[in-house]
């Protein structure tokens, strides 16, 4: 293939200034003292892309079962609010730009050696072992936290607050780019091949060691950049912000979205970031209402995978039966709903913020049950996808990953 | 015997090592348990049941709201429980645990079976989260809750003396007594006429001090006749805890080695496929796999409920969810026998932990021991090391 | 090695990242410089307020539109700590609604807007913008320390006041001139109960066991221990031993118990919640440990003689009030909460310390000079000699922080809701 590089770097040039300018406007709309909390949201949800893309990077699309990812999160963030309270707390308070950029550096080399370090043994392990020390090493490094009259123990460390969409935006990017352009490359066929069967890869030739630890390297980097923008965005890390649930949380992003998709994890990200927060407003309601509506989920549920398993039409009339499904579940979660709360045991009421996070759960039962390979499976978008999907014939199939 | 008294090596306490080792080895038993859970259906599936200690955490509802039933609960009339009362608390906890077991089985791992374990290890993660929060919602409005003490008959203690105690100190002590008493008399006259007992007046003040003076003196002595024997005791409830789960384990070991379901068990286990080209039916065999493996974290459950008083509520499964898990991949991930070995090796070495004086660090080390341990055998202690062929 | 893309990439995005850093420093980023905390906090256990004037919040705060009077409650309401979280909603709900059958003020009705923290740091700070966004005069905030310091500097930054319920970290007021609280710090709380242990119970020697996995109860053992060692001398602290509550321990303790039944303390300092002390005390007793128990107003919640038995009758705690006080305020408040919940007292303090924070905040507002944030800090700041449930509460020129009074219970067997009885109490002054 001709190599044309002028074509090449104009892409390059233009994709990143694209970028670039991208998150400078999010920064831009996102100023003001009344967006604040739109502001946070925003900023949370591009370090939870970061954080999900960047495991995806180790477990996606490695394989290397990692269920420790916070630890590596929590490094980073450690790091930052440490050294903006003590050596940099000039800089801080003159430079905040400069210094937060300094601070996700500093934040990536202190996670992306601890990656290092557990990267290593990573070579010996395999599948649940592996996830098990991942684990433990989330574990000890909370605990370490937890003890350290230095890091504010239980409590946690204050530090300067530098609020930064762009930064924390950009980092979303750039790590995605970075694992986009890394499958793309010859490199990154290692590590897909490591994914699906490391002796047959270690035959073809392919380093097991390097691909491993580029991996965890890589992956717990960005994390930790993740990290240390966190920790100036609330100008606070406490221990209870980086515990096993946001380590499974991270974990159910990448399966959700995908095992190995970039596309599918990014979203994933943002949709199981914004549910719970979504649901802050749901009402009063009495017990016999969300018993009903949990009947309606499970007869929908037990229908479509009917559905899926036994009907063998055309795509219109299974469209259709779809449709009809839910249609029936929600039928017969109003009515038992309604039926419900007629029961006197059902009547007391509830605060609709305990079935926040049971909505999550059940989002993620739900959507496991009915597409096991996660929203996007192993495919990525693309604009060749897009004319698929729309009816074209596009002129190569494009299924990374 | 060995002097443990005078061995003195980096200030640490040889006189109680005894007596944590028999801790670790008690604890390791109830980790035991749940680890079985773990480690049987990851046998027969490969999957982690990140479900299992919410399994554990309703089997403890179970096992208290059978104490309800028997009038136990708040309110309640009944004033002490005898065996049968731990027996039917046991059953109950067993029964809520097999059933919710089977029912996580059909209706959330059985549909996706086919497909790569990584998505049923997210429906173990929805389902823990909606047990812990939708519990929350719905189990006792999500109150921390405590078996009351009383259903416990068998709260004292065993307790055996390999050192005796210096026979001149306790007499020293002991002659020290009367002063004590007739200190004591003297305030306890004068209470009547103070305020109260914390607000005295000079005289009950001065009163008050020589109490406290000789009494201290006393307590000295006595401090020192403990310190100078070695004693171990062996808890009565935590005896209980173990001879079940050593029936428990026996049972379990006659059921998966001498019974055909049992031999069904590991042949799904060696070759999942195979296994049901040769007519063994594999939903009856996991099904039965998943129920006896939550009817041991059921009985972990009442146990660790009744004789430790744990608190129950609705994220009472994790913490010992995660440790079993954690002692079921150090023995050995499906290998019966590798988990009860794990389980046993953490609760010692978390115990020796905190008879070294690093209590702080008491999950950090074990979890450090478990990695060393993993670097040596990547397979687990008992675990098979094999290489995966092309 | 081979260039790949992805590393040009890098390469470019850095240099343009850089560039921007330079043109924009200080123009697109919020920055208000925050002196970190200098995190020392046991302190000499003096109870005094923390001297100097406290920062001035940033932001100018809202102001009331309309005829509802907006106040939010950011509490745990899901999580961990909904036991207390749910308990200080109640609380906050039983003022509001006697406020406003008093016919409110002026006829303005005071609405609560509730927030979920779900006992998660991150999770407070969303909850506390959600309610700020939807412009609440004032916030009644957490039960732990760790979230409310995070609703306290989403709050800085809006200029809305913060009146917090149980957060006794005792430098958490110093986060600027917006944050209160109803109830007495570490810095106090322990130290009474080292003055208590060594002169009213004559104690020599203490073993102190700490839940780790908590930051009010690190606080509380720190602060203890400083005192302690100060009245009987450095080596009075016999066994200082840690646990981790809700995390990978579980509930056996006889580790950490071998150890102090081994240094054969005088008394035992259990800082940590009920949950935990319950089990904790039977099994000290199963191994042997003879000495009386102390603790701090997290034992408060009779689910701990469900788990302890016999075996924590004898000990002693801090506490804010007794049930059986006759005065006007608790029996009130009592005969309010039964009326409220079917005859149930509250099963944790929160109750009265939430009805406390918020009678504090409608108190000021009945007293605001204008209808805004301002005002209403301004008021609350101006409390003084207010009668609580939990005690006198005054906040003129204390830093947020209120010297209350401080009473120490002896735990008894129960008969009917009673379980505690009065054995003394303590003012800030007489720890000084």
């Amino acid at each position: 293939m001709q190599f044309n590089f002028g074509k090449w770097f104009g892409t390059r040039a233009i994709s990143v200034i694209v970028a670039v300018l991208f998150c400078l406007l999010l920064d831009k709309v996102m100023q003001g003292p009344d967006k604040s909390y739109y502001r946070f949201l925003m900023s949370l949800a591009g370090i939870y892309v970061t954080l999900a893309v960047s495991l995806n990077l180790i477990n996606g699309i490695t394989g290397q079962f990692s269920i420790g990812h916070a630890a590596f999160y929590q490094i980073g963030a450690y790091t930052g609010a440490v050294l903006a309270a003590n050596k940099f707390s000039h800089l801080a308070a003159t430079k905040p730009l400069l210094w937060l950029f300094l601070a996700a550096l500093f934040g990536a080399i202190a996670a992306g050696l601890a990656g290092l370090i557990v990267g290593l043994p990573s070579l010996r392990l395999k599948g649940d072992y592996l996830a098990v020390v991942t684990l433990g090493i989330g574990e000890i490094v909370t605990i370490i936290a937890k003890n350290q009259k230095s890091l504010g123990e239980a409590y946690g460390l204050s530090t300067a607050k530098i609020e930064s969409v762009f930064l924390i935006s950009l980092l979303a990017i750039v790590c995605i780019a970075v694992c986009r352009n890394l499958l793309k490359s010859a490199h990154g066929l290692a590590f897909l091949a490591v994914r699906e069967d490391e002796v047959a890869s270690a035959a073809m030739g392919v380093n097991l060691t390097r691909v491993k630890v580029t991996a965890f390297v890589l992956g717990s980097a960005f994390a930790g950049a993740a990290g240390a923008l966190y920790a100036h965005t609330k100008a606070f890390v406490s221990p209870p912000d980086f515990s096993m649930d946001v380590s499974f949380l991270i974990l159910t992003m990448v399966v959700l979205g995908g095992t190995g998709s970039i596309t599918g994890t990014t979203i994933a990200a943002v949709v199981l970031f914004l549910i719970p927060e979504k649901m802050r407003d749901l009402p009063y309601v009495q017990m016999g209402t969300p018993l009903g509506v949990a009947i309606g989920i499970i007869v929908a549920v037990v229908l479509l995978r009917k559905i899926q398993e036994s009907f063998h039409g055309s795509a219109s009339e299974r469209l259709g039966r779809n449709l009809g499904s839910v249609g029936i579940g929600i039928v017969v979660a109003f009515v038992m709903a309604k039926v419900l709360v007629m029961v006197p045991a059902f009547q007391s009421m509830i605060n609709g913020a305990l079935f926040r996070m049971p909505v999550l759960a059940v989002t993620l039962v739900v959507l496991m049950l009915l597409r096991p390979q996660g929203i996007f499976g192993h495919h990525e978008f693309s604009w060749s996808w897009v004319q698929k999907l729309l009816g074209k014939k596009s002129p190569e199939t494009e299924v990374a990953a | 015997m060995l002097d443990l008294v005078s061995l003195n090596v980096a200030g640490l306490d040889f006189t109680t090592l005894p007596q944590q080792l028999v801790n670790g080895f008690l604890l390791g038993a109830i980790y035991a348990l749940v680890a079985l859970g773990y480690t049987m259906v990851y046998g027969v599936l490969k999957l982690i049941n990140f479900a299992h200690g919410e399994v554990f955490m309703l089997g403890s509802y179970g096992a208290m709201f059978a104490s309800w039933m028997m009038g136990f609960g708040p309110g309640g009339s009944a004033v002490a429980g005898s065996w049968v009362t731990l027996l039917l608390m046991l059953l109950m906890a067993m029964l809520v645990s097999g059933s919710a077991g089977f029912v996580i089985e059909r209706f959330a791992y059985r549909p996706i079976r086919n497909h790569p374990r990584i998505a049923s290890l997210i429906t173990a993660i929805g389902l823990s989260l909606l047990l812990q929060y939708g519990g929350q919602a719905f189990l006792l409005e999500g109150k921390k809750q405590a078996i009351t003490s009383k259903v416990n008959p068998f709260s004292d203690d065993f307790v055996f003396t390999p050192k005796k105690a210096d026979a001149a100190l306790v007499a020293q002590a002991a002659a020290l007594q009367p002063e004590v008493d007739a200190a004591q008399k003297a305030f306890d006259a004068r209470l009547p006429f103070e305020k109260s007992k914390f607000e005295l007046s000079p005289e009950g003040d001065r009163l008050n001090k020589a109490l406290a003076e000789i009494t201290a003196k006393r307590d000295s002595l006595q401090n020192q006749a403990t310190t100078s024997a070695v004693t171990i005791r062996l808890p009565k409830g935590k005896l209980i805890m173990l001879t079940t789960t050593i029936l428990l384990m026996i049972g379990l070991w006659y059921l998966v080695m001498k019974t055909r379901m049992g031999r069904a068990m590991r042949a799904v286990s060696v070759d999942f496929n195979a296994s049901s080209l040769m007519g063994i039916n594999l939903n009856t065999v996991i099904s039965f796999t998943f129920i006896l493996g939550s009817v041991l974290a059921g009985a972990g459950a009442m146990m660790y409920s009744t004789f430790q008083s744990a608190p129950i509520d609705p994220f009472s499964g994790t913490a010992p969810g995660v440790k079993a898990f954690v002692a079921a991949v150090l023995g050995g991930i499906g290998n019966i026998p590798g988990a009860v070995v794990g389980a046993i090796l953490m609760g010692v070495a978390e115990n020796l932990v905190t008879w070294a004086g690093y209590s702080s660090y008491r999950d950090a080390i074990a979890f450090v021991i478990l990695i060393a341990v993993l670097l040596f055998k990547p397979g687990g202690l008992l675990g098979s090391n094999k290489v995966e062929k092309v | 090695m081979k260039i790949g893309g992805s590393n040009l990439n890098i390469l470019a995005l850095a240099a343009i990242i850089s560039g921007a850093l330079v043109g924009c420093d200080g123009g697109s980023a919020s920055s208000s410089s925050t002196t970190p905390d200098s995190n020392a906090t046991a302190g000499g256990g003096a109870a005094a307020p923390t001297t100097g004037s406290r920062k001035a919040p940033a932001g100018e705060g809202f102001k009331v539109e309309g005829d509802t009077i907006k106040i939010a409650v950011v509490t745990s309401i899901s999580g961990d700590n909904k036991p207390w979280g749910t308990d200080q909603l109640d609380g906050c709900k039983l003022a509001v609604d006697e406020f406003n059958k008093a016919g409110g003020l002026n006829g303005k009705k005071v609405e609560i807007v509730e927030g979920d923290t779900a006992s998660k740091p991150d999770q407070a700070k969303l909850a506390a913008e959600k309610v700020l966004g939807q412009g609440v005069i004032g916030i009644v905030g957490e039960v732990s320390s760790g979230n409310t310091i995070q609703i306290a500097k989403s709050a800085f930054d809006k200029g809305v006041p913060v009146v917090a319920v149980g957060a006794t970290k005792t430098d958490l007021t110093d986060e600027g001139a917006h944050v209160f609280r109803v109830c007495y710090t570490d810095a106090f709380q322990g130290p009474a109960m080292a003055h208590f242990a060594f002169e009213k119970l004559n104690k020599k020697k203490v073993a102190i066991l700490t839940d780790n996995a908590l930051p009010y109860s690190q606080g509380l053992s720190d602060s203890f221990r400083a005192e302690f060692k100060k009245l009987a001398g450095e080596d009075s602290i016999v066994a200082d031993e840690k646990y981790e509550s809700g995390s990978k321990q579980g509930t056996d303790y006889q580790g950490v118990l071998t150890n102090i039944a081994k240094a054969n303390p005088e008394a035992l300092f259990l800082s940590g919640y009920f949950t935990e002390v319950g089990p904790i005390a039977k099994q000290a007793r199963a191994a042997g440990i003879k000495a009386v128990f102390l603790g701090g107003d997290g034992w408060d919640s009779d689910t701990i003689l469900a788990g302890a038995g016999d075996a924590i009758l004898g000990g002693y705690f801090a506490n804010h009030y007794n049930n059986l006080d006759p005065s006007a305020e608790v029996q009130g408040f009592l005969a309010k909460w039964k009326a409220a919940h079917g005859g149930a007292e509250p099963s944790t303090t929160m109750g009265a310390l939430g009805y406390d924070a918020m009678a504090v905040t409608l108190d000021a507002l009945k007293r605001a000079k204008s209808l805004d944030s301002k005002g209403l800090m301004a008021a609350i700041e101006d409390t003084s000699a207010f009668k609580g449930v939990s005690g006198t509460i005054t906040l003129k020129g204390m830093n947020g922080n209120p010297p209350k009074k401080l009473i120490v219970v002896e735990v008894v067997p129960k008969t009917g809701n009673n379980w505690q009885k009065y054995a003394t109490s303590y003012t800030p002054d007489q720890i000084k």
